[in-house]
């Protein structure tokens, strides 16, 4: 090994060290920290930022933990020498660096970031609205003509327009195969939108979904029940959905049943 | 001698009376105007822990000094253990010494941190296996949001251990500012921390954060919760304004701000974010406990309220807060990798104003913990790029602390690999940030497990490690003796892995869908089944006996720290050949820290150059 730390030699084995690291990270990491199904287009937005994340981060970790463990081995202190290391300071230059070069990652993460905000946000007119109510420890979900389900049925390939409110606490709709959260906050409607890329039974028929449907699931501490405050959710291709909304329909008011049986035959 | 002649002791007989006095009054105004039930719980204690926090302080003798001086009686300073007791008797009683203010402060973050972590051992034995064991969720909800304050108690009153042991030291002051008001900061935290233990007897389950409209529903734990944490903040305060006056006011001649020891600039950075950022959790929990107590509706929109201002309120506090837990941590690495590198620090003014960065830039982010809450939703815009700035004085300090490893001569004793491990585990928390600050991917991740392990990983990172590595590097200063090398290291080579699998683990499950704060979760939770790590509950599982691991590392250390205070070598006064004055005085450290004033000389890390940081010269100093 060369004597002097600023040898070149130091510094193209760390290079490489880190290209390596970084490479044999991301594809752990990919691995370790697995999304579930991608259900919604949303999903595939945020899924794609996430990946772009795990990279920059691979690559981060591998250069500083590569010139770590490098200086802990090749810069130990050697039996019986007691003399201090070489006396440097520091350097304005180096520092300049690794303060503009992080800034600028900073400013292209903010770009990214508000392109996939505004992506994963998208507001459609065209949009199936469904009010959810939350309440200590469950959901309703009302359709248009007053049509209650305990189940969040939603079309498939069409946007989805969620307005959330709350009875009692702050709840959050989160549907973990949507990606998608949104509290509902008692006093207040928020929303949330998101595309739903999968049917149910395309759901169910991947090999280790074991018979487990899609859920909506509370993800804010919402009291005694806050870790079993659950509803399904049913994602059905449109012509379905439409079907089954006015057969619901019908049900809340029979007097609908002449209209909507000539409409569902158009 | 007599139990009474602890102040600890006529403190804890103080807090019940006061407490019992308090109750008495209530019930005695509630049966005279008419109520049905001369006893409410809530009522009762609310005026009866204050009654009690008064009762303590004045038992404990915190306030006598100063009632002294109010009525013109003059109060020299007392040096020393209490006049005919042994010396142990002062740390259990007010005491002006800054060294055992120190110590008292560290030994009950310290206690704090095992309460902490004895929480989280109780519900991660229950999470351990899917289905609910022996937590019911009550126990649980109760149980978890103990684990969160009692930890972040630990983390205020452990900081508060080491700047106040440490920084008079560093600057060759022969105490703080304020004395009296140093040990009336840290005697406050007592009647804080009966609060705290006291609320499980009621029961609370809003977690760390207590959310209203859920906060102002449920137990009676809440109230004591508030009220808990309205005197932590006072300590905090008074504490930091300690700090920043001493830092100010008693440097000794020749250490310009640039030549303070690098721990320093940590500490006033945090202390200034204390000062000014705690009066906003003080007044946000002021106002949940009097909308409970007298039914006003801040945060209940049925009565005009608005929960998510309280929620803006918490953060504004508690994002600077979490700067506060890590940024005297940070300053420990920089303060000791510099000694075992044999090596300056790497630009130190750029780690100095990086600290003052953080602390700034830590004040206009506080949205980011609210991305989902349903604020306007242009805000989240704003709060993303404020957040994702944190990164670049990050980022510095890690990279300097790197350019002060290149080319030194690296030894590795326990203080140097906690201080290694921190910066690992400080990384892991650091980089898996941006993920949750950039909006679209904080979605899925938000209130679920991956939130935690990148909390986990900051504070570990940020407190915990440097904490440990900090009380194993000053062990000798402080008792003389060294402590046991081995099992430190084995303390060190449990606790590292154990961490990762828990923190990584904790990542893991979050990506997998698990949501944080709840109870029992479901086998095939979001129909996951990890080909590669099998089941969410075998990372469960891992997590837990992680836990353990690390509890039992915890454990080694207090025997090794017990036990060489008897047994262990004689250290001398400068086993690390360190620059910083403290080492440059005998071990344990005499009453009086510098027998002569010490003059500023050189540069505090100029580690490879002939010459030295500080000299001691002048008349003995006098004993006032």
């Amino acid at each position: 090994m060369p004597k002097s730390s600023t040898h070149p030699r130091h510094f193209i084995i760390v290079g490489v060290l880190v290209a390596i690291v970084t490479v044999v990270l991301y594809v752990v990491l990919e691995k370790a920290l697995p999304m579930p199904a991608q259900a919604s287009l949303e999903a595939l937005t945020i899924d794609w930022l996430f990946g772009l994340h795990m990279l920059v981060l691979s690559f981060l970790f591998a250069l500083v933990v590569v010139f770590m463990v490098y200086s802990i081995v090749v810069f130990r202190r050697r039996e019986g020498d007691d003399s201090d290391g070489e006396h440097i300071e520091g350097s304005t230059t180096i520092e300049v660096v690794w303060t503009v070069v992080p800034l600028i990652l900073v400013v292209i993460f903010a770009f990214i970031g508000f392109k996939t905000l505004n992506d994963i946000t998208r507001q459609d007119p065209n949009s199936v609205v469904i009010k959810a109510h939350a309440q200590q420890w469950q959901w309703q979900f009302e359709y248009e003509g007053g049509v209650i389900s305990d189940t969040l049925v939603v079309p498939l390939q069409h946007r989805v327009h969620m307005e959330m409110d709350s009875k009692d606490v702050i709840h959050s709709f989160f549907v973990a195969e949507f990606r998608v959260k949104q509290d509902a906050v008692p006093g207040m409607v928020t929303h949330v939108d998101f595309t739903p890329i999968m049917t149910t039974e395309e759901y169910l028929a991947i090999a280790d979904r074991k018979g487990e449907e899609m859920k909506v699931r509370c993800s804010e501490l919402c009291g005694l029940s806050h870790w079993s405050m659950m509803a399904p959710v049913r994602v059905v291709p449109e012509n379905e959905f439409t079907a089954w909304l006015h057969r619901e329909m019908v049900k809340v008011n029979p007097a609908l049943t002449k209209a909507v049986l000539s409409k569902t035959s158009n | 001698m007599s139990l009474m002649k602890l102040g600890l002791v006529r403190g804890l007989i103080g807090e019940v009376v006061g407490a019992l006095a308090g109750v008495f009054v209530v019930m005695f105004i509630r049966a005279a105007t008419g109520y049905e039930s001369a006893y409410s719980a809530e009522p009762c204690w609310v005026i009866g822990l204050l009654a009690g926090a008064i009762g303590f302080l004045i038992g404990v003798g915190a306030l006598t000094d100063w009632s002294k001086w109010w009525v013109g009686q003059e109060t020299p300073m007392h040096h020393g253990p209490p006049v005919g007791q042994p010396a142990w008797t002062r740390y259990f009683g007010v005491d002006y010494n800054h060294k055992v203010i120190g110590i008292q402060y560290g030994v009950t973050g310290f206690i704090m941190l095992m309460i902490g972590g004895g929480f989280a051992l109780l519900f991660r034995t229950e999470l351990a296996r899917s289905g609910l064991q022996f937590l019911q969720p009550a126990t649980y909800n109760t149980v978890m949001s103990m684990h969160g304050w009692a930890a972040l108690f630990s983390i205020l009153i452990g900081i508060g251990g080491m700047a106040n042991y440490i920084v008079p030291l560093m600057l060759g002051a022969e105490d703080m500012a304020f004395p009296r008001l140093n040990a009336f900061a840290y005697w406050i935290n007592v009647p804080a921390i009966i609060s705290l233990l006291a609320s499980t007897y009621y029961g609370w389950d809003g977690g760390w954060t207590v959310y209203p409209p859920l906060s102002l529903r449920g137990g009676a734990g809440y109230q004591f919760v508030f009220i808990a944490i309205f005197l932590l903040g006072f300590s905090s305060i008074l504490g930091s304004l300690n700090i920043i006056a001493t830092i100010i006011r008693m440097r000794p001649p020749g250490m310009s701000l640039f030549r303070m020891p690098i721990f320093c600039w940590a500490v006033m950075a945090t202390s200034f974010l204390q000062l000014t950022a705690t009066q906003f959790i003080a007044q946000a929990f002021l106002m949940l406990s009097v909308s409970r107590a007298l039914g006003m509706g801040f945060f209940d929109p049925a009565k005009g309220g608005d929960p998510i201002l309280f929620q803006h309120l918490f953060w504004f506090y508690s994002h600077p807060a979490v700067y506060v837990f890590v940024l005297p941590g940070l300053g420990i690495i920089s303060e000791i990798l510099p000694v075992f590198c044999r090596k300056p620090l790497f630009g130190y003014r750029w780690v100095a104003l990086s600290s003052v960065g953080i602390a700034l830039v830590g004040f206009i982010v506080w949205g980011h913990h609210m991305f989902t809450s349903g604020y306007a939703p242009y805000l989240r815009v704003w709060f993303m790029i404020s957040t994702l700035l944190v990164a670049v004085p990050t980022g510095v300090k890690f990279f300097s602390w790197l350019g002060t490893m290149w080319g030194g001569k690296l030894t590795f004793p326990t203080p140097m690999l906690f201080v290694l491990g921190s910066i690992s585990v400080f990384l892991l928390g650091g980089l898996s940030g941006p993920v949750l600050a950039t909006v679209a991917s904080d979605q899925p991740l938000q209130d679920s497990y991956f939130v935690l392990g990148h909390f986990h990983a900051t504070i570990f990172g940020g407190f915990v490690f440097p904490f440990f590595a900090a009380i194993y590097y000053w062990y000798p200063k402080i008792t003389g003796r060294m402590y046991n090398e081995t099992m430190g290291k084995i303390h060190f080579w449990i606790t590292t892995p154990a961490f990762w699998v828990m923190s990584v683990g904790q990542m893991t499950a979050g990506t997998m869908g698990m949501r944080r704060r709840i109870a029992d979760y479901e086998q095939g939770l979001a129909g996951m089944v990890n080909p590669h790590l099998g089941t969410i509950e075998v990372i469960h599982m891992a997590i837990t006996l992680s836990a353990f691991l690390i509890a039992f590392g915890v454990l080694l250390m207090i025997y090794n720290l017990f036990h060489s205070a008897e047994m262990g070598k004689v250290a001398g006064s400068n086993p690390w050949r360190s620059r910083s004055p403290e080492w440059q005085i005998p071990s344990p450290i005499p009453e009086h820290s510098f027998a002569r004033p010490i003059t500023v000389v050189g540069e505090p890390y100029d580690y490879g150059l002939p010459g030295s940081y500080v000299t001691m010269s002048g008349a003995a100093a006098g004993d006032d």
